[in-house]
């Protein structure tokens, strides 16, 4: 082996399997259900849509790498993750330039005048969502009535079981829990399968790549919230339940209505922008569960989930400090 | 701690069960360090052109934290020149051309002071088994292990750093850990020496308990490894035997397992595990401390594991002092395209960049790779994903840490914590940006010694 030079470097020596880009693939793998539940459900519009905004994200990004003269980072298809996701959370209704729109704000706005990936505050997919919410009002509203695929009919405009709550607590038994949890309701094209982005969630959470603690503190925070929410507001007390699960069946809608699964497995544990520490994003997912419940109830919004998490995003950095006690670390009296 | 140990750490692939270690024959020359260990240096007591023998004392110093070195083949001093240790800093090294004859020195050979048998060892006065133990220039069996004499013995001055903590700041050992696992699989020098139970190792074990005041003895053995011999053994002279993963990555490290084994913490960043009454000793040290008292003689053979990419994997039982190179040429060979030779294991050792580097007594086997095997680092920004968190087994938070470093705020870092870093690499084995976390965190502490130094 003499002449052979060999190679120094500091260790470890052997490294894991899990790459960038490795972690977003399975990321977007544990999206396709969802997808698939939102295709069938929405069709050819919704395919559309998502198409759109993947588009619009990657060519949003390639443009932004040619402009600052940067290697582009469509390689790791963190880019093609951040679209598919703000794709999956429009509504299958919205004209053609929506997605399109949005696909440019997350990149644009959401990601790149912060400094790219690592270092924007809040998760762009909802930050980019927020500006179309707040501007255009209407077009993320046009939400479609599901229609089965294959049965040829054509899909009708519907407003969403939140939207409908929200004008008229009666809503509450026109729908279905069953229905609700398979995503046969109208919504947005990959929030309504709530099996199948429960299915894709535990996914992520056995293979390590997000932390449970987020998924879990949003389930407990908005089941928990969600039963002070039930027994507390007056226009449910109208409606005469009387046995403790009539009240729990209103939370079960909550948990499988609107954003709240896509953001408790997908949105709120985006690594960026959510705690690293273990007690951090435990507290990070239970504030999530907490605000999607107070903002249906009692705020002007339709929509919690996306602006929990939003909020919490700013509270990132504040709950990082609390930190576990380092093993060895020597306190000293002094 | 079990729970601890299955959520914090790395599963490592499980190591293939050790054979027991086959002799090498003795090289054409031997190159002896003059340090063989953390501490000082030795002096040479022999010129180029002098004849040695086996056992033959070539270095010694008056040093306290200095072993004697040993000729460990008979021949002729060739020349005294540098040559790089594992962490590659050049070390005085004697260098012997092997006459093939292997006589013993005669001085060692006086039969009298030998303690071959139990009860002579609990005979024999602590103060005279750490002389023995000094004049064989015993090391502990580990990189960076420290000479066995200065380990066993208690702290020259009391340790400042546990001023004001609540911890004794002198305590006397109670418990010596002999450890059959090795930190850094697949190199498994410890876990080779389980089928030599005996009644060297008994005495070692003795030797060591006596010398250090422990009143008890845990046995570390590697879980899913069956050692009937070694438990027979503990079970007969009442030692405790516990069993540590092999698979979960680091807790066969010292502190770590002192932690898990005793429940006790040892404080970091500058404690040592005797700090909490506990010594830990590898199983090829005690065998060597049995082998020195029964024989008289001098330790000149170490143990040493060949993993990764070679023909023959195995471990062997060579001279100190043979080039690695050698030693890797009797394994079958390396791969055809070269990669790294780590010394130590795949996730903390050092790589080495010459192969000539004799094996010595704290280097416990090498780990081969070929160059497509070689892994690079990435210069991709942190993506505050919190894998690190979730593995670093001594809870820091090795993402922030990084990027800290990264842009030189080391001071920054060392407020949060970066001094109790215990580099095991686990950070950086599951980053997904395939960020140099270990690099980052080694050059911060660098840095801020040497910034607490001026």
């Amino acid at each position: 082996m003499t002449g052979n030079l060999l190679t120094v470097s500091t260790s470890p020596h052997i490294l894991g399997r899990t790459s960038l880009r490795s972690m977003y693939l399975e990321m977007m793998i544990a999206l396709v259900p969802a997808l698939i539940t939102g295709l069938y459900f929405f069709g050819a519009p919704g395919l559309i849509t998502v198409l759109l905004a993947v588009a619009s994200a990657a060519a949003t990004e390639y443009l932004i790498s040619l402009i600052l003269k940067k290697p582009s980072t469509l390689g790791n298809l963190h880019v093609l993750l951040m679209g598919l996701l703000i794709g999956l959370i429009l509504p299958p209704g919205a004209p053609w330039w929506l997605p399109l729109v949005g696909g440019f704000l997350t990149v644009a706005l959401g990601m790149t005048v912060f400094g790219g990936n690592g270092n924007y505050p809040m998760n762009p997919v909802l930050v980019a969502w927020a500006a179309m919410a707040l501007s255009w009002p209407e077009a993320m509203n046009a939400y479609l009535e599901p229609v089965a695929l294959g049965s040829g009919d054509d899909w009708m405009e519907a407003e969403t079981f939140l939207i409908q709550l929200k004008g008229d607590i009666g809503a509450l038994e026109m729908f279905e829990l069953g229905n609700l949890w398979l995503g046969k309701t109208a919504g947005a094209i990959g929030a309504t399968g709530t099996w199948a982005l429960l299915a894709g969630g535990l996914y992520l959470v056995i293979r390590r790549l997000i932390p449970w603690q987020v998924p879990l503190g949003a389930l407990i925070g908005a089941i928990g919230m969600g039963l002070v929410a039930v027994y507390t507001d007056e226009r449910v007390a109208e409606m005469g339940f009387e046995e403790f699960g009539a009240y729990m069946n209103i939370v079960w809608l909550h948990l499988g209505a609107g954003g709240f699964m896509i953001a408790a497995f997908f949105l709120a544990p985006e690594p960026v922008s959510s705690p690293v520490t273990p007690w951090g994003g435990f507290l990070f997912g239970l504030g999530v569960g907490l605000m999607t419940i107070i903002v249906r109830f009692w705020g002007s919004p339709v929509e919690g989930a996306f602006y929990g998490v939003l909020l919490m995003n700013a509270a990132t950095p504040l709950l990082d400090r609390i930190r576990p006690r380092v093993i060895g670390k020597v306190v000293s009296g002094a | 701690m079990k729970l601890l140990n299955c959520l914090k750490g790395i599963r490592l692939p499980r190591p293939p069960a050790a054979a027991p270690p086959s002799p090498l024959p003795a090289p054409e020359k031997v190159y002896l360090p003059l340090r063989q260990h953390q501490g000082a240096e030795a002096a040479p007591q022999v010129e180029p052109g002098d004849q040695v023998k086996l056992g033959q004392v070539v270095g010694a110093s008056d040093e306290f934290e200095a072993a004697a070195v040993q000729a460990t083949v008979s021949g002729t001093v060739e020349a005294i020149v540098p040559m790089p240790d594992p962490a590659g800093d050049k070390v005085p090294t004697v260098v012997i051309a092997n006459d093939g004859a292997d006589a013993w020195h005669e001085d060692l050979a006086s039969p009298e002071g030998l303690l071959a048998g139990l009860e002579q060892v609990t005979a024999t006065r602590p103060s005279r088994l750490l002389r023995r133990v000094r004049e064989a220039g015993l090391v502990r069996a580990q990189v960076n292990g420290r000479p066995l004499h200065v380990d066993l013995s208690p702290p020259m001055a009391p340790q400042t750093y546990l001023y004001m903590t609540g911890i004794p700041v002198v305590r006397p050992i109670d418990t010596l850990i002999i450890k059959a696992v090795d930190p850094d699989p697949p190199v498994c020098p410890n876990q080779s020496l389980m089928g030599e139970a005996g009644d060297e190792l008994a005495v070692g074990v003795a030797a060591l308990a006596r010398i250090s005041g422990a009143q008890r003895v845990i046995l570390a053995l590697p879980s899913g490894v069956a050692a009937p011999e070694l438990s027979a053994l503990a079970a007969q002279h009442e030692w405790e035997t516990a069993s540590v993963s092999q698979t979960s990555y680091p807790f066969a490290n010292d502190h770590l397992m002192v932690l898990s084994l005793t429940g006790r913490e040892v404080p970091t960043p500058y404690g040592e595990p005797r700090d909490v009454g506990v010594t830990v000793q590898p199983l090829s040290t005690a065998l060597d401390v049995g082998q020195v008292l029964a024989t008289g003689r001098p330790v000149i053979e170490r143990v040493f594991s060949v993993a990764g990419v070679v023909k023959n994997p195995g471990v062997f039982r060579v001279r100190l002092g043979t080039p690695i190179g050698e030693v890797l040429e009797a394994a079958g060979g390396g791969p055809s395209q070269a990669g790294k030779v780590v010394v130590g294991g795949p996730m903390m050792g050092l790589a080495l960049y010459d192969l000539n580097t004799p094996v010595t007594r704290e280097t416990g086997g090498v780990f081969v790779q070929s160059a497509p095997q070689v892994r690079h680092f990435e210069d991709h920004p942190c993506i505050h994903c919190g894998r690190c968190v979730a593995v670093c087994p001594v809870n820091l938070i090795p993402s922030e840490l990084g990027k800290l470093c990264e842009f030189r705020l080391y001071e920054d870092a060392a407020e949060q914590n970066l001094m109790n870093c215990i580099e095991c690499g686990c950070c950086a084995y599951v980053c997904p940006a395939r960020r140099p976390m270990v690099h980052f965190l080694r050059h911060g502490k660098t840095e801020v010694l040497a910034g607490r130094m001026e």
